[in-house]
């Protein structure tokens, strides 16, 4: 059963935990005013920003090794930071915060130290370093914030650095676009620059955050308080909004800012385009951290929603639409997003479409224990722990992923993987880095992808979710066959178009941190069975949800040892085979069969334009504001002649009138003089006749 | 609390003096004037500080010197500060100063380019003393406690505007300043028209009274004037809607804050329209609370229409200054929208938003203006591009203008936006789904377009291949004073406790006139 637990009242005084993002945050101050001041010397900047964000992840290991050994930690500053909002600075760390604190952390300290030697030389790299660092502080922020207004600044500002280090090589330059130029697709161009990107990634998150703010804004008038443990401590609002039946729609309000940011459909399109950003930022930003913001957020208010639940069928009947339709947006974008990685010949893109599938999975796996509210704490634990593993087996191997395809875009001049082949025979380790990170993705047993995903199928089974499971499962094999067709075409095979790449080993400051985190994806999940339990003790007693620790291992042993993951498993087992198959012995020539059958070409520009999605984005949303936009400009120069030129005009005949009646002519007077007394001398004769 | 020293009258009059030794000093002495300016300019904030540490400013800090006009039954001049007139005067004091500042440069340059013209503009010595003038007559409306004395200011203020136009302005500068100050007075005459008819009834045109040193409110005018009220409302908020920029009554002001000298543009834009939305609050609302009950909806609606309309608007344009002019229409739709929701919450945004309007608004036109007199004046968008590589600084200080408007932390605006959006959500509680989504509509909406515009502006002139070829930005004290106070807007944003403790009192007395 549920159990709310005391921790409602944070320890007085600003605690030192807010150094995980005080130190970042402080680093990256320094950097912006030493660039003010004229400094701009590289290497300050590079290890600057590796040294605070190193001082932070130290903090953070040490606030979980805390928290793992004496519960949650829960502090907050004496006095309000906004006192009208009763808004103070807290930090609120429990196994979830923390855990998610280290992945952050950690992770972005290993990008950083790659950073170093993959931007040396760069016109930006001040830049680059001040938004980097600036970045992990806001995403530490975010995961580590005891209310929804810190929680919902470190969110926007992970938001503006991403948009930032998207648009980084502002300047436009062909090279970093994405997509073929020239491309379209419904007339909409299919190609963007950076600059362009990144008022995309800004403007799909921001809708979003719109709808987070709107939720935000009203909890707190029903509640009087933004902190997330008192929230979760009581839980009347829920029962409230239950009662008054507007739950469901003010969840998915309140979720938006959720879906925009782990880009889920609708919101997807902009992740896409992200990837004109250097590399390291497309692993930190748009794969292992900021895009789990939205995925963190549902782990996070989850719990705090089926604590609501508790109080009676119309709450729980509201519930279970509101997580029907999560889990049904989450199985949605994991199986489009897989079919347009089958066909797309961008290595980033790959990534992209295969990050967004994958934070679909963890959306289902989480809404879908939610959809359970009749048995809401096994599902939530078994949601959450599933959500949360693949959240970090996914940071993990997608990072290394991005990493690996940072150099390989490097050596081959080029962001096509037509341009690439054959690179195993130069690259060792690269080659063995990616078949690691590249099996955890297919989830092969027994890396550590597998496991976590397993977790989530299990969540949307149980909760009878047939047509959410069966997309996911269908997934499974979709993903496995794109990373093996990326890993063979970029790794095996020899390349498709010419190609003027000078294939090497990477050097050292960027081999070892993608060769550590593919490792680690293996020794993850060589180690899953004493690593989940220790991943399942910190997330059991998130906020007041207190959940025995038996219940979730349990969950567990079913999610492995079922039928259907062994059906599952054959299914990917197929896929991969096929897909060999075409690629070596059979050697298709895929390109022909496109130039000779106009289904498979309508099929083929079907997804590799993603659905059409962004061209009907652009015709209609964007079109009808530009639309609109041209008619009120319009309309706004007829009042403007309205006001300034027939009004005056007007006013020039009005005087026009009147003065011709001023002319100064003796007769015309008189004959009106006469005219007028015969009217006055008629009515005074009327008067008294 | 009374005041120890006539602080308000320090604070009006010192300005005026450093304004009457610019028109007797030689041009030489230009930039020791405008340091002169600022320093005196910058005392309201200086004051508001240190009231805020002796915990005087939730109780109002009045000026020891009061004016009595009873027998004539024009009430009483009192010049005072409380909760909603803090965020007003730090806004004033605050812009004011730094773009004295910044005008040495840009106006030394303009004069210059207007005599290679052949013209013969006044020398900056009038312009520091007009400048002055307009800065201290808006610093004087957020201090007023009488319908007359806010009066007797907001022409002033229209007089001084109205000759920095029509001396230094662009384009047909005559014709705008003479457009500008017929709907201007149009504006402060309707409003006087209103004021006037109930001051014939009341005997008086106080709407505060400080009563032992406390702010209170006079009773509001249903009683005296009957069925008349309505009108007499809707008399004074037409003439304070113009003076605004509410859609509809707008088309004056992309005319008036495109062509000003930009300086002019970067008070008249942000602070002067902002103290309309600002004396809705302070003495619409406390007279006519029943009548402003009974059309809030619509206002909401018009507000909301506002926000888009200048959003969108805006997008048309290629020319930055105009562009920025619309903006300030959008901008205006989210004063109008706090007031309009009604609740302490909003009213509260309302009036933050004015400060962050003022420190936003202010950065982007001296944005626009350091292009106008380094680029040979540079002003049209579509000859822009690329230009964050050639101006960084500059860049930086225009994402964080933008920001402020959008509300992204870590600028100001945040608070603002998440006040307004907590009024606008309580004005229709979240009580069934149709309110949900109406609120979800309309925000998404208005914040959306506002998002909008200021990026795909920031794309048109930072980003992207430079159009043509640029100079290297130096930074010297007339940049130097843009990024500054871009950076105050997000050292307010962290320290924002001292206005938001007497912003609550404030507003939450406002709101309880209501009943």
């Amino acid at each position: 059963m549920f159990a709310a637990s005391a921790m409602v009242n944070p320890n007085s005084g600003l605690m030192p935990w807010a150094l995980i993002w005080g130190i970042p945050y402080l680093g990256a101050a320094i950097l912006a005013i030493l660039f003010f001041v004229g400094v701009r010397n590289e290497k300050i900047y590079s290890w600057g920003a590796v040294t605070s964000i190193g001082l932070g992840a130290l903090v953070a290991v040490y606030a979980l090794y805390k928290v793992l050994k004496e519960g949650p930690i829960y502090g907050a500053s004496n006095t309000n930071w906004v006192p009208w909002l009763n808004i103070k600075i807290g930090v609120y760390l429990d196994g979830l915060g923390a855990i998610m604190a280290v992945i952050v952390s950690v992770l972005s300290f290993l990008i950083a130290v790659y950073s170093v030697e993959y931007m040396r030389g760069d016109w930006g790299v001040q830049r680059y370093f001040f938004f980097f660092t600036f970045f992990v502080a806001s995403m530490l922020l975010l995961v580590t914030a005891d209310n929804l207004v810190l929680m919902f600044i470190g969110w926007e500002g992970t938001g503006l650095a991403s948009y930032a280090l998207i648009g980084h090589w502002y300047t436009d330059e062909e090279e970093y676009w994405v997509g073929v130029p020239g491309r379209k697709a419904l007339g909409v161009p299919m190609y963007f620059e950076p600059s362009h990107s990144g008022v995309r990634a800004l403007m799909f998150t921001r809708i979003g955050d719109i709808g987070l703010l709107i939720g935000m804004s009203a909890i707190y008038l029903l509640t009087h308080t933004f902190s997330i443990p008192l929230l979760a401590a009581n839980t009347h609002w829920i029962v409230e909004l239950a009662t008054k039946g507007s739950l469901t729609a003010l969840l998915i309000v309140f979720s938006m800012g959720a879906l925009a940011k782990s880009a889920q459909f609708p919101f997807q399109e902009w992740l896409v385009t992200a990837m004109t950003g250097p590399t390291p930022v497309s692993a930190l930003i748009h794969a292992a951290t900021m895009v789990k913001a939205g995925v963190y957020f549902m782990l996070r208010m989850a719990p705090i929603f089926l604590l609501g639940a508790a109080a009676g069928h119309v709450v729980a009947a509201q519930l279970q639409s509101y997580f029907y339709i999560m889990a049904g947006l989450g199985a949605i974008t994991a199986f489009m997003m897989a079919t347009m990685a089958l066909v797309s010949n961008e290595l980033k893109l790959i990534l992209a479409y295969s990050t967004a599938s994958q934070l679909g999975y963890m959306f289902l796996g989480v809404a879908a224990a939610g959809y359970i509210v009749s048995k809401a704490n096994e599902a939530a634990a078994l949601g959450v722990a599933a959500g949360l593993s693949h959240l970090m087996s996914h940071a993990i191997f997608k990072a290394a992923l991005f990493l690996i395809a940072g150099w390989l875009i490097h050596v081959a001049h080029s962001r096509f993987i037509d341009h690439m082949g054959n690179y195993a025979k130069y690259m060792k380790l690269t080659a063995l880095s990616m078949w690691l990170a590249g099996l955890s993705l297919m989830a092969i047993p027994p890396l550590s992808g597998f496991f976590s995903k397993e977790l989530t199928l299990k969540s949307a089974e149980e909760a009878g979710l047939v047509w959410d499971w069966a997309l996911g499962a269908l997934t499974a094999g979709l993903t496995a066959a794109y990373t093996l067709r990326m890993i063979l075409r970029v790794m095996h095979l020899p390349p498709k178009k010419e190609t003027h790449g000078h294939p090497h080993e990477a050097p050292p400051l960027m081999l070892i941190p993608y060769l550590l985190l593919s490792l680690t994806a293996l020794a993850l999940g060589l180690a899953w069975v004493w690593v989940y339990p220790g991943l399942a003790k910190g997330i059991s007693e998130t906020l007041a949800v207190q959940v025995p620790l038996d219940e979730v291992k349990q969950a567990f042993t079913i999610a492995v040892t079922s039928a259907k993951t062994l059906g599952t498993l054959a299914w990917v087992g197929v896929s991969l085979a096929i897909v060999w198959y075409l690629y070596v012995p059979a050697k298709i020539d895929f390109d022909r069969i496109l130039e000779r059958s106009t289904i498979a070409r309508a099929v083929h520009d079907f997804l590799f334009d993603r659905w059409y999605i962004n061209s009907l984005i652009y015709i209609f949303i964007v079109g009808g504001f530009a639309g609109l936009s041209l008619i009120l400009a319009g309309f706004n120069n007829i009042l403007d002649i309205a006001y300034h030129m027939a009004l005056p005009a007007l006013f020039v005949l009005a005087a026009a009138g009147i003065r011709s009646l001023h002319r100064g002519k003796t007769d015309y007077y008189l004959m009106l003089y006469l005219y007028f007394a015969a009217l006055v001398l008629l009515y005074l004769y009327i008067a008294w006749g | 609390m009374y005041a120890g020293i006539p602080i308000w009258y320090i604070s009006l009059v010192l300005p005026v003096l450093v304004g009457i030794v610019a028109l007797f000093a030689s041009e030489k002495h230009g930039r020791a004037i405008s340091w002169l300016s600022a320093l005196t300019l910058i005392i309201p904030m200086i004051a508001t500080a240190y009231y805020w540490a002796v915990n005087a400013v939730s109780n109002g800090v009045v000026d020891p010197w009061v004016l009595h006009l009873e027998k004539y039954g024009l009430g009483t001049f009192y010049l005072f500060m409380d909760g909603l007139s803090a965020p007003i005067v730090v806004g004033v004091s605050l812009v004011t100063a730094f773009v004295a500042v910044y005008a040495y440069k840009y106006m030394a340059t303009r004069i210059e380019e207007m005599r290679e013209e052949g013209e013969n503009p006044p020398g900056l010595g009038r312009f520091f003393f007009l400048y002055n003038v307009f800065a201290v007559a808006m610093l004087g409306m957020g201090l007023s406690s009488n319908l007359l004395e806010f009066y007797f200011f907001l022409e002033i203020s229209l007089i001084s505007s109205f000759l920095l136009i029509a001396y230094y302005g662009y384009g047909d500068r005559k014709k705008i300043a003479l457009l500008y100050f017929i709907w201007a007075h149009i504006a402060g005459a309707l409003f006087i028209a209103g004021s006037l008819v109930y001051g014939h009834y009341a005997h008086s045109l106080d709407v505060v009274r400080i009563v032992s040193g406390k702010v209170t409110y006079v009773s509001p005018a249903d009683e005296l004037l009957g069925s008349a009220a309505r009108i007499v409302a809707g008399v004074m908020l037409l003439g304070l809607f113009i003076k605004m920029a509410v859609l509809g009554v707008h088309m004056w002001l992309p005319y008036a804050h495109a062509e000003a000298p930009t300086p002019v543009s970067a008070l008249l834009s942000p602070n002067l329209i902002g103290l309309a939305g600002y004396a809705i609050v302070r003495f619409v609302l406390p007279l006519f609370p029943a009548e402003l009950k009974s059309i809030h909806g619509y206002l909401i609606l018009l507000a909301v229409s506002t926000i888009i309309y200048g959003g969108l608007v805006a997008l048309r344009q290629t020319d930055f200054k105009r562009f920025l002019a619309y903006s300030s229409v959008s901008q205006m739709g989210y004063l109008l929208l706090g007031i309009a929701t009604l609740t302490a919450y909003g009213i509260g945004g309302a009036i933050l938003h004015y400060l962050t309007h003022a420190i936003g608004k202010a950065v982007l036109f001296m944005v626009a203006g350091v292009f106008i007199t380094e680029e040979h004046g540079l002003r049209d968008m579509t000859r822009m591009g690329g230009l964050a590589k050639y101006y960084p600084f500059t860049a930086a200080a225009a994402l964080l203008g933008f920001m402020h408007l959008v509300g992204m932390p870590p600028t100001l605006g945040m608070w603002s936006e998440l006040l307004i959006t907590i009024g606008v959500v309580k004005a229709y509680p979240a009580v069934n789904t149709g309110n949900v989504i109406l609120v979800a509509t309309m925000l998404l909406l208005a914040y959306g377009v506002s998002a909008g515009y200021a990026f795909i502006t920031m794309r048109k002139v930072f980003y992207g291949r430079p159009r043509e070829g640029y100079k290297h930005e130096v930074l010297d004290g007339f940049k130097t004073t843009v990024v500054i106070l871009a950076v105050l807007g997000v050292l307010l944003f962290l320290g924002i406790a001292p206005l938001m403790a007497p912003l609550k009192t404030a507003s939450q007395q406002i709101i309880s006139l209501l009943g």
